[in-house]
């Protein structure tokens, strides 16, 4: 099992960030590389990558707040 | 959609936004024809305010890329010379709403070319645009004008409700002798600040391949009742077609993708078989994208049960306070509901 993590340092850590879409559904088969969301800061797009390949359980859902650091997947 | 589900048995799926498709439609294409470059508003070193254009600079760089000036009437109008001297443009006019300006390049030099000079100067470039409200940016960036361009000879026009389809239609607008207007809907675009339909969010091949301009799909099939949309509405069709079916109505939707040429014989196939017509689209009720598929099945003398509807905009600008334009704005309760009230009274 493997966490998929907002990743720390790559915008202003007091902006707000949301994920504005998974590409993929709860359960569904991803490939380590594959980009599995976009997460958006202040009208920019930032990708979210699979760390490893397996299932995906997805915990954060889309347009939800989200800070660095958090846990947003994970790939069992 | 047109993403077959089943192709994901023999490769992995590999699922786009419609705003990723279309950059990595676009970026193949360059790879593939040195003709081909990319001019507009922040789309190089942003990348395209609705993505349309995400990593193009990095891998192309700034002569291919070409960042623009705030003058659609100059950029739009050198597309045009462009065209005509071989290469192969393709310009973002960043919303449809400020055609204003640039309008005569576009209607009176590119739609024209090919026909005043006997086929001999074509003009193969590519203007894609975004379309639609919902998100309260109000009358001036929320249009969606698909009848205004539709409407005047020698343009194609397209419109995708899903990134497979965007991907497909983008390699085949590039690859068109002839002008091509690719309109993509905000909200469709996978951009967390205009909201997303996940549905349009899909599986597309990595490799070429081309969905031709001018063919309507039938996304479901149904025996009721035919829903004929496009964009942002094939979605909204699509919502109340699941919800219709609890109360055993079998609606059939039809995604246009099209609607210059405009796939007459795939929409009077479908109604032939239903004999119940309703069209939903977002874009100004007089004169639109409705009146023309009612105007193609009744033309065709197809016997029908009830008289056709339609679903618009109606005939005012978008309003800025999100409850009146929501109010006003298609939605699935407004399909649903004109779905039930033509069965009522058919039945």
């Amino acid at each position: 099992m493997t966490d998929v993590t907002i990743p720390f340092g790559v915008w202003r850590a007091d902006d707000e960030a949301a994920i504005s879409a998974w590409l993929y559904a709860d359960g569904d088969a991803v490939a380590e590389g594959a980009i599995i969301a976009e997460i958006m800061v202040e009208k920019s797009s930032y990708e979210l990558i699979a760390s490893a390949t397996g299932t995906l359980q997805i915990l954060i859902a889309a347009e939800v707040p989200v800070r660095a650091g958090a846990v947003a997947a994970r790939i069992v | 959609m047109s993403s077959p589900d089943t192709a994901t048995a023999v490769r992995p799926a590999r699922r786009l936004t419609i705003a990723r498709a279309i950059a990595e439609a676009i970026g193949q294409e360059m790879e593939r024809d040195p003709d081909v470059l990319v001019m507009g508003e922040d789309i190089a070193k942003l990348g395209g305010v609705f993505g349309t254009t995400t990593g193009l600079l990095d891998r192309f760089g700034p002569e291919r890329v070409r960042d623009t000036p705030i003058s659609e009437t100059a950029f739009i109008g050198a597309a045009v010379g462009l065209a005509a001297a071989g290469m192969r443009p393709v310009v973002e006019l960043m919303f449809v709403d400020f055609f204003g300006v640039c309008m005569d390049a576009i209607y009176n030099l590119a739609a024209k070319q090919s026909y005043f000079s006997g086929g001999q100067v074509t003009c193969p470039m590519v203007l894609m645009t975004s379309v639609g409200g919902g998100y309260g940016d109000a009358g001036q960036h929320s249009q969606a004008l698909y009848a205004t361009f539709g409407h005047l000879p020698g343009l194609k026009v397209v419109i995708p409700s899903n990134a497979h389809d965007a991907k497909g239609l983008m390699l085949a607008a590039i690859r068109d002798p002839n002008p091509v207007i690719f309109m993509y809907h905000k909200a469709l675009q996978g951009m967390g600040w205009l909201g997303t339909v996940q549905r349009s969010i899909t599986d597309a091949p990595e490799g070429d391949y081309v969905v031709p301009l001018g063919k309507a799909k039938c996304v479901r099939e149904g025996e009721d009742i035919t829903v004929v949309s496009l964009g942002l509405s094939v979605h909204q069709a699509l919502d109340a077609a699941g919800r219709l079916a609890n109360e055993d109505v079998s609606v059939e939707v039809i995604d246009l993708i099209s609607i210059a040429p405009l796939d007459r014989e795939t929409v009077r196939a479908s109604v032939r078989r239903t004999g119940r017509l309703l069209v939903v689209d977002d874009d100004y009720l007089s004169y639109g994208v409705g009146a023309e598929i009612i105007a193609s099945v009744c033309e065709a003398s197809i016997p029908l049960l009830v008289p056709p509807q339609r679903i618009a905009f109606p005939d005012i600008p978008v309003p800025f306070t999100p409850v009146m334009e929501h109010f006003v704005l298609p939605n699935a309760d407004k399909v649903t509901a004109a779905v039930r009230q033509m069965m009522r009274i058919s039945n």
